[in-house]
C-alpha cells in the first residue's frame, strides 16, 4: 500500500491537475469539431460555377407549359433532362436582351456551335437508371419534390463536387449528418429514393427497378 | 502547469469524441464505399435521343436493308430495316457487327503512299490532294506512251452507279479492262444468257418455292444473301421441303428436310441423273419442253447436221451410273427426281461448290426447265439491272478508243472465253507468262481483297509484284491495300451515299440506298469523288465524261427520278418490272429455252461439249499422293470475302474451329483413324497449291476421306483480332480453269494429312 | 402491398426457341455483345473465360455418317424462379452481397454490377454456365468506345455479369406506356435484343403468363421442355424441338431416364401453383 500512495503522492506531484487535463480534452473535442463540422465540408467539396448563369423564374414566365417547356419528354418516353443548344436556340438563336449571360450563350455556345458544360445537381452515377415518366407521368408527382423550388430561382446556386466521389453534393444532401427535412428536396441516396418507395409504395423496390 | 503525457492522450480522446460527433466518419465510409466502386477508366457512354436512320448495308453484295439506331451522332445498334423487299428485317451477324468495322481498327485514316518495301506496312500520310494527283499522274503518264489498255480496275460488283462510273471512267481513258471479283454469280450469268439470250442475273423466287433442291449451295451459310435467305426461311411452313447436296452437313444441311451427301464435285452428275428419271417417266413440262424449248430432241441444223439433243445426253446417266459417281443410291435418285418433279412449284438452285463450272450450272439450270418453273412464281426468272443509267453517250479520243480494242488482259471475251465477261483469276497466270514488260501497269482496285480472296495466293502476288503501280481505295487495311502504292480510303458504308441496284438471286428490280447515318470519321473520300477528282485532273475527252462536281450530285441526277422515294423509304421497287410470259421470254437464236446452248463456245464443235456433260470431278492433284480431298466450307459466323470479321464475329466462333491461332481441319473419325489422328492433333496439310499447319476436329457430319476448312480465316491483315488466325484456305486451292468458259470450275483440291 | 397482392400482378417474362428454327447463325450473340456493350478480346478462343450473356452450343447425335445430325442450342440466362416460383435461384441463394436478386414484379434475375464484388459463388451455383466473370477491364479499341449502348452500364473488372433479358428495353417500355398513359406494355414493346435479331424467328419472347402472350402458348407445347429440368430450377426459358435425341440432351439423361418421367414431374409442378 505504502508504495502505492508513495507513487500516487510522487506522481500527483509530477502530473499535471484534471483541469489542465480537461482542458486539453476540451481542446482536442472543440478543435475536431469545428474541422468536422467547418474545414471537413469545405475540405470534401471542390465548388464550381455553372458555365452561364441562368433564371428559371424569368423562363418560367414566359414558357406555357411549366418545367416540360425546355424539360421535355421524348416521344418514346426518356426525359430530355438538361435542354441542349437544339432547344435554347429556338429562342436564342440571337440575344433578346442585353444581359451579359444571355449574350455569352449565343456568343460562345450557339454561335461557335458548342453544347453548353452545364453541371447537373442531380446527375446520378452510370449505374442508376431513374425512370422521369414513372413519377412524373406515373405518379404525378411534382418536379419540386424533389428538385425543391429551383424552378422559382433567379439564378444557379454553385455546384459542389465531392473530391472523393465525383458526385454531386445533391446526392448527399447538404446537411451533413443528412438530418431533418432536406433542403430544397435535394437528397437523392439510394437510401432517399428507398424510403420514399417504402412509404408510398410499401416497398422499397427490387434492384432491377433503379439499377442497369 | 505541467504538460505531460496525460494531457496529449487526452488531446486525442477529445479530438476522438469530438469526430464522432461530427460527420467525418459517417460521411467517409460512406463515401470511401462509393469511392470503391468508382472506375474512371471504364467508358460511360453518353446518352441522349435515339435516332433510328435507314440504310442499307455493302459489306457483302447481299444489300439487305438496315435500320440503325444513332444517338448524338453515333451508331450504336445495327437491325434489319422490317419492310426492305429484300430481306425483310432479317440480318446476318456480320451486319449486325458494322458498327465495330466503322470505329475498328482495320480503318484507314487518311490518303496514304508507301513508305517502305511493298508489303511491309510502312506508310507516309499524304494529302488528298497528294493521292489524287499521283494517281493522275501515273495515268497520264501511261496514256502519253499510248498505253492505256494496261490499267485495269477491280471492283466487287459491276452494277449501280460507282461501277457505272469506274466503268464510264475507264471507257473514257481507253482500258478495257474493268474486272469484277468471282462470285457464283458468273456461271448464273452465262448460264442464263446460253439458255434464255437475256444479260442479267437468275432470280431464284425462294420464298414462294414449295421444293428447294440446293446443289451444295450455302443457303444458311452465307451464300449470296444471307439476310435474306433466312428470312425466306422464317417464312417457310411445314409443306416447303430443303433438299440440300452436299459431302458435309453444313449449318443448310442440318436444317434440310433431307441431306443428301453427294460426293465432292459430282453435283452435275447428279443433276442429270434426276433429269435422266424426269425424262424416262415423262415428268417433265410438256407444255414447256415441246413448245418453249429448244434442243431437248435431236434436231438438225441449217447444214443438215445432225445433233444430239438433252434427252438423249440424260439416257446416258441412268440412275446406276450416277450412284456410282456420286455415292447416292439409284432409288434415292430415283425418288429425288419423283419428289422435284410433283412439287407444285419446284426450284433447283445451283452455286455449290465455288463458283460452280458452268458444265454443273447448265445441267442444275435445266431441271428447272423440265419442271417448267421458268419465269413461275416459286421458280426462276431473268432480271435485268434497272434501266436508270442512262447518261448521255460521250466523246473519246483516238488514244482510247484504240485501247479499248485491244484485247482485256483477263482474256475474258477473248476467242478462248468469248463469252465470258470477267475472270480476274486469269490474270496471275497472264502477267506471270508474259515476257517482258507486265500486261497491266497500273491496278487500280476499286473493291474486294484480290490478294487474299484469290486461289493459289503464291501465284497472285507474284503477279501482283510485276504490277508497277497499285492503288488501293478499300476502307479498311486489307491485303491487297497492305500490298499497294497508295491508298485512298473510301468512306465506310455508313458514312457514305450509295445505290444498291437488286441483289443477284432476288426475283425483282429494286434500288436501295446506302447514306450516311453519321459523320466522316476519319480522312476518306468517297470512291466516286475519287474518280471524278482523278478524270477532272487527266481533263479533256476524260473529265468531259465525269462532268459532275462530285459523287452525290452525280447519283441524285442520276435517280432523279427514284431519289424522294430512295429518302422516304430507303428503296424503290421498280413497278414496270413484270415477268414475261414463256412467248416472250427468250432471246435466245431460237428464241426459246436452249437445253441445248447453241451460242455457247465449243472449240470442239461436239455435240457433247455443247451440252452439260459430266465429265469428272475436276479435283486437282494426284490420288495417289494426296489421298484425302479439301474441301473449304462457308461459316455465317466467319466472313469469307473482302471484309475480314470484325472482333464480334470471331467471339461467336467455337473453340473447335479456331483455337488460339490455329485452325481445326474437319475429319470424319473413321478417316481421323485410318491416318492416326485423335482430336485435336497438329497436322501439316498439303496440296497441290501449298501447305500449312492445321489441327484436327473430329465431326461425324463429313463424308470419310474428306477434309474440310472454313473460309475468312488467315487473313495477313485487317485487323489484330482477325489477322493470324488460321490459314487461308484460298491459298491452299489451286486454280481450275473450266475449258470453254475459263470459270474457275472447281474449289476442291487432293490434300494429304500427315503428323507435324 | 403484399407479396401477395405483387404476385397477382406479377409477370413472368420468358423466352421459347425453336430449335428446329435455329441455324446457328449466332446473330443473336452479336446482337447481345452490341446491346450490352459486352466487351471482347483478342482471343476469344477459351470458352471459360470469354464473356457471353447468350452462346450458341452445337449438339450432335453422335451417330456415325451419313445419320448424323446436329442441333444448335442458344442458351442466355435460364431466369429461374426456383421449385415452388418463389424466386429461389441458385444464384440468388447463395449471393452473399444481394448483387443478384430475384426482381417480382418480371420474374427477371437483376445482377447489379456496383454491387457486386466478384465472389463468383453464382457462378459455381449456376447449374447453366449462364454467368461470367470479369478477370479483365474491358477495352475497346480505335473508337469503338463510340458504339457503347448507354442503356446498359459497362462492367469493371471484378464482377459478375450475365443475361438480362435485355431489362433496359422493358424499362424504355415502361417509359413509354407511362408517356401515354398506359399501365401495361404491349408484347411487342418489350423484345429483348437477341429475339428481335434472329433473322428466322426461332426465338419468341413475352409473359409466360398472359394467355394473349405467344409464348404463353409455345411454352405448352408438346415440343416444349428445358434445360435440366430435373433440378428443378423451374426455368423461364424453354426450348422446342421435334427431335428425342435433342431433348434428351438437354436435361443430360441418365441411362433408363426419359424426357417423358420428367415431363410428368414438371407438369405436376407447374399445376401445383
Amino acid at each position: 500500500m505504502s508504495t502505492q500512495s508513495d507513487n500516487q503522492t510522487v506522481s500527483s506531484v509530477k502530473r499535471s491537475s484534471g483541469w489542465v487535463i480537461f482542458v486539453f480534452f476540451l481542446i482536442g473535442l472543440i478543435a475536431s469539431l469545428i474541422s468536422g463540422w467547418i474545414a471537413f465540408p469545405k475540405l470534401l467539396y471542390s465548388t464550381r460555377q455553372q458555365p452561364i448563369d441562368f433564371s428559371h423564374k424569368v423562363h418560367m414566365g414566359v414558357v406555357s407549359n411549366g418545367c416540360q417547356s425546355c424539360h421535355y419528354f421524348r416521344d418514346d418516353g426518356s426525359f430530355a433532362g438538361t435542354p441542349t443548344n437544339a432547344e435554347c436556340e429556338s429562342c436564342h438563336m440571337y440575344p433578346m436582351t442585353s444581359d451579359p449571360d444571355e449574350n455569352k450563350l449565343v456568343e460562345e455556345y450557339i454561335s461557335e456551335n458548342k453544347e453548353v458544360p452545364w453541371l447537373s445537381y442531380a446527375e446520378q452515377p452510370p449505374c442508376v437508371f431513374f425512370s422521369h415518366a414513372a413519377h412524373v407521368k406515373g405518379s404525378d408527382m411534382e418536379c419540386a419534390t424533389c428538385h425543391g423550388d429551383i424552378g422559382h430561382s433567379d439564378s444557379l446556386r454553385e455546384y459542389q463536387e465531392n473530391r472523393l466521389t465525383g458526385y454531386s453534393r445533391d446526392i448527399w444532401g447538404y446537411n451533413m449528418l443528412r438530418m431533418g427535412e432536406a433542403k430544397h428536396g435535394q437528397r437523392h441516396k439510394m437510401n432517399d429514393c428507398a424510403a420514399c418507395h417504402l412509404e408510398e409504395t410499401g416497398s422499397k423496390g427490387d434492384c432491377f427497378q433503379c439499377h442497369k | 502547469m505541467k504538460i505531460d503525457r496525460r494531457c496529449f492522450l487526452s488531446l486525442v480522446i477529445g479530438g476522438a469524441v469530438g469526430t464522432t460527433l461530427t460527420p467525418v466518419p459517417w460521411k467517409l465510409t460512406d463515401d470511401i464505399a462509393i469511392w470503391t466502386q468508382n472506375w474512371p477508366w471504364t467508358p460511360e457512354p453518353e446518352e441522349g435521343p435515339s435516332v433510328y436512320k435507314k440504310s442499307v448495308c455493302t459489306l457483302c453484295n447481299g444489300g439487305c436493308g438496315i435500320n440503325v439506331r444513332t444517338v448524338r451522332g453515333k451508331a450504336k445498334k445495327i437491325e434489319g430495316q422490317a419492310d426492305y423487299p429484300v430481306n425483310r428485317g432479317s440480318l446476318c451477324p456480320m451486319g449486325i457487327s458494322a458498327t465495330q468495322d466503322l470505329y475498328g481498327p482495320a480503318r484507314i485514316k487518311s490518303p496514304m503512299k508507301r513508305a517502305g518495301k511493298r508489303g511491309e506496312g510502312k506508310w507516309e500520310k499524304i494529302s488528298w490532294e497528294e493521292a489524287i494527283s499521283t494517281v493522275s499522274k501515273k495515268l497520264a503518264e501511261l496514256r502519253s506512251r499510248e498505253k492505256p489498255h494496261t490499267v485495269a480496275c477491280i471492283s466487287e460488283s459491276d452494277r449501280g452507279t460507282v461501277a457505272y462510273l469506274i466503268d464510264r471512267f475507264l471507257k473514257a481513258y481507253g482500258s478495257p479492262n474493268f474486272i469484277r471479283t468471282p462470285s457464283f454469280q458468273d456461271s448464273q450469268e452465262l448460264a442464263l444468257y446460253l439458255t434464255q439470250g437475256q444479260q442479267g442475273t437468275i432470280g431464284y423466287d425462294l420464298e414462294n418455292s414449295d421444293y428447294i433442291l440446293s446443289f451444295g449451295c450455302a443457303l444458311l451459310d452465307g451464300r449470296g444473301n444471307a439476310g435474306r435467305m433466312f428470312s425466306a426461311y422464317a417464312g417457310f411452313d411445314k409443306k416447303v421441303k430443303l433438299v440440300q447436296i452436299e459431302p458435309r452437313l453444313s449449318d443448310t444441311a442440318s436444317r434440310a428436310n433431307t441431306w443428301i451427301p453427294a460426293r465432292c464435285g459430282t453435283e452435275g452428275a447428279l443433276a442429270l441423273g434426276l433429269a435422266h428419271v424426269i425424262v424416262r417417266e415423262k415428268l417433265y413440262n410438256k407444255d414447256f419442253v415441246e413448245n418453249f424449248s429448244f434442243g431437248f430432241q435431236d434436231w438438225t441444223d441449217e447444214a443438215g447436221k445432225l445433233h444430239k439433243g438433252f434427252s438423249s445426253l440424260v439416257k446416258e446417266y441412268p440412275p446406276e451410273k450416277v450412284a456410282e459417281i456420286t455415292g447416292i443410291a439409284g432409288s434415292k435418285i430415283e425418288s429425288l427426281a419423283r419428289g422435284f418433279a410433283g412439287a407444285r412449284r419446284p426450284v433447283a438452285v445451283s452455286g455449290g461448290f465455288g463458283q460452280g463450272s458452268l458444265d454443273e450450272t447448265l445441267a442444275i439450270n435445266a431441271l428447272n426447265a423440265l419442271v417448267g418453273n421458268i419465269n413461275r412464281p416459286g421458280g426462276i426468272a431473268a432480271v435485268s439491272e434497272p434501266d436508270y443509267l442512262s447518261w448521255s453517250e460521250m466523246k473519246i479520243d483516238k488514244t482510247a478508243s484504240n485501247g479499248r480494242k485491244k484485247p482485256r488482259a483477263d482474256e475474258a471475251g477473248s476467242s478462248r472465253f468469248p463469252n465470258t465477261g470477267h475472270l480476274l483469276y486469269r490474270l496471275p497466270e497472264v502477267i506471270n507468262s508474259s515476257s517482258g514488260d507486265s500486261p497491266i501497269q497500273a491496278l487500280l482496285v476499286a473493291g474486294g481483297d484480290p490478294l487474299y480472296t484469290m486461289p493459289d495466293s503464291d501465284a497472285a502476288r507474284k503477279a501482283f509484284d510485276k504490277i508497277g503501280f497499285i492503288a488501293s481505295f478499300s476502307t479498311y487495311m486489307d491485303e491487297t491495300a497492305r500490298h499497294a502504292d497508295i491508298l485512298l480510303p473510301n468512306h465506310q458504308f455508313l458514312e457514305r451515299y450509295e445505290d444498291v441496284p437488286t441483289p443477284a438471286g432476288v426475283p425483282k428490280r429494286i434500288i436501295g440506298l446506302t447514306r450516311p447515318v453519321v459523320r466522316q470519321q476519319y480522312d476518306t473520300l468517297h470512291i466516286g469523288d475519287a474518280f471524278i477528282r482523278i478524270a477532272h485532273n487527266l481533263g479533256g475527252f476524260i473529265e468531259n465524261a465525269l462532268p459532275w462536281k462530285n459523287y452525290e450530285e452525280f447519283l441524285k441526277k442520276t435517280l432523279s427520278n427514284q431519289w424522294k422515294t430512295l429518302e422516304k423509304q430507303g428503296y424503290w421497287v421498280d413497278p414496270e418490272f413484270v415477268i414475261p410470259s414463256w412467248d416472250e421470254a427468250f432471246h435466245t437464236p431460237s428464241g426459246k429455252y436452249e437445253f441445248y446452248p447453241t451460242e455457247r463456245n465449243n472449240p470442239s464443235g461436239k455435240d457433247a461439249d455443247a451440252l452439260p456433260g459430266f465429265k469428272t470431278s475436276g479435283i486437282p492433284g494426284d490420288p495417289e499422293q494426296m489421298p484425302l480431298i479439301l474441301i473449304p466450307y462457308e461459316s455465317i459466323r466467319i466472313a469469307g470475302g473482302a471484309v475480314g470479321n470484325p472482333p464480334f464475329m470471331t467471339k461467336t466462333v467455337d473453340a473447335n474451329v479456331i483455337k488460339d491461332e490455329d485452325v481445326f481441319v474437319e475429319l470424319n473419325p473413321k478417316t481421323a483413324k485410318e491416318y492416326g489422328f485423335s482430336e485435336g492433333d497438329t497436322a501439316i496439310l498439303k496440296t497441290p497449291a501449298g501447305r500449312a499447319k492445321v489441327r484436327v476436329h473430329l465431326f461425324e457430319g463429313i463424308m470419310p476421306g474428306l477434309a474440310a476448312l472454313p473460309e475468312g480465316l488467315g487473313r495477313k491483315a485487317f485487323s489484330d483480332y482477325i489477322a493470324g488466325k488460321g490459314v487461308n484456305i484460298n491459298s491452299l486451292l489451286p486454280e481450275v480453269a473450266e475449258r470453254g468458259s475459263g470459270l474457275n470450275r472447281c474449289r476442291a483440291t487432293r490434300a494429304s494429312l500427315t503428323r507435324a | 402491398m403484399t407479396k401477395q397482392e405483387q404476385h397477382t400482378r406479377t409477370k413472368r417474362y420468358g423466352m421459347v426457341i425453336d430449335l428446329d428454327r435455329c441455324t446457328g447463325c449466332g446473330a443473336c450473340m452479336v446482337a447481345c455483345y452490341a446491346e450490352n456493350n459486352v466487351p471482347f478480346k483478342k482471343n476469344e478462343s477459351d470458352k471459360m473465360l470469354s464473356l457471353n450473356w447468350i452462346r450458341v452450343f452445337k449438339v450432335d447425335n453422335g451417330k456415325p455418317f451419313p445419320d448424323t445430325e446436329i442441333c444448335y442450342i442458344p442458351k442466355p440466362c435460364m431466369q429461374c424462379d426456383g421449385r415452388h416460383m418463389e424466386g429461389h435461384s441458385p444464384c440468388v441463394s447463395v449471393c452473399p452481397a444481394v448483387a443478384t436478386d430475384y426482381d417480382y414484379p418480371t420474374g427477371i434475375v437483376s445482377q447489379i454490377y456496383t454491387r457486386c464484388f466478384g465472389c463468383r459463388y453464382c457462378m459455381a451455383a449456376c447449374p447453366y454456365h449462364a454467368r461470367k466473370f470479369n478477370w479483365w477491364d474491358p477495352s475497346w479499341p480505335a473508337e469503338m468506345e463510340k458504339y457503347l449502348n448507354p442503356d446498359v452500364s459497362v462492367r469493371m473488372r471484378g464482377v459478375v455479369e450475365k443475361c438480362s433479358f435485355c431489362y433496359h428495353r422493358y424499362q424504355k417500355a415502361r417509359d413509354k406506356a407511362y408517356l401515354e398513359g398506359r399501365d401495361e406494355i404491349y408484347e411487342h414493346e418489350y423484345q429483348p435484343a437477341c429475339v428481335e435479331a434472329c433473322p428466322t424467328g426461332a426465338m419468341t419472347f413475352g409473359d409466360l403468363l398472359n394467355p394473349e402472350h405467344e409464348v404463353y402458348k409455345l411454352s405448352r407445347s408438346k415440343k416444349a421442355f428445358r434445360l435440366l429440368e430435373k433440378l428443378h430450377t423451374n426455368p423461364k426459358v424453354y426450348y422446342l424441338s421435334s427431335k428425342s435425341w435433342v431433348r434428351r440432351k438437354a436435361d443430360n439423361y441418365l441411362e433408363g431416364q426419359s424426357p417423358g418421367q420428367q415431363n410428368n414431374a414438371r407438369k405436376t409442378e407447374t399445376a401445383s401453383h
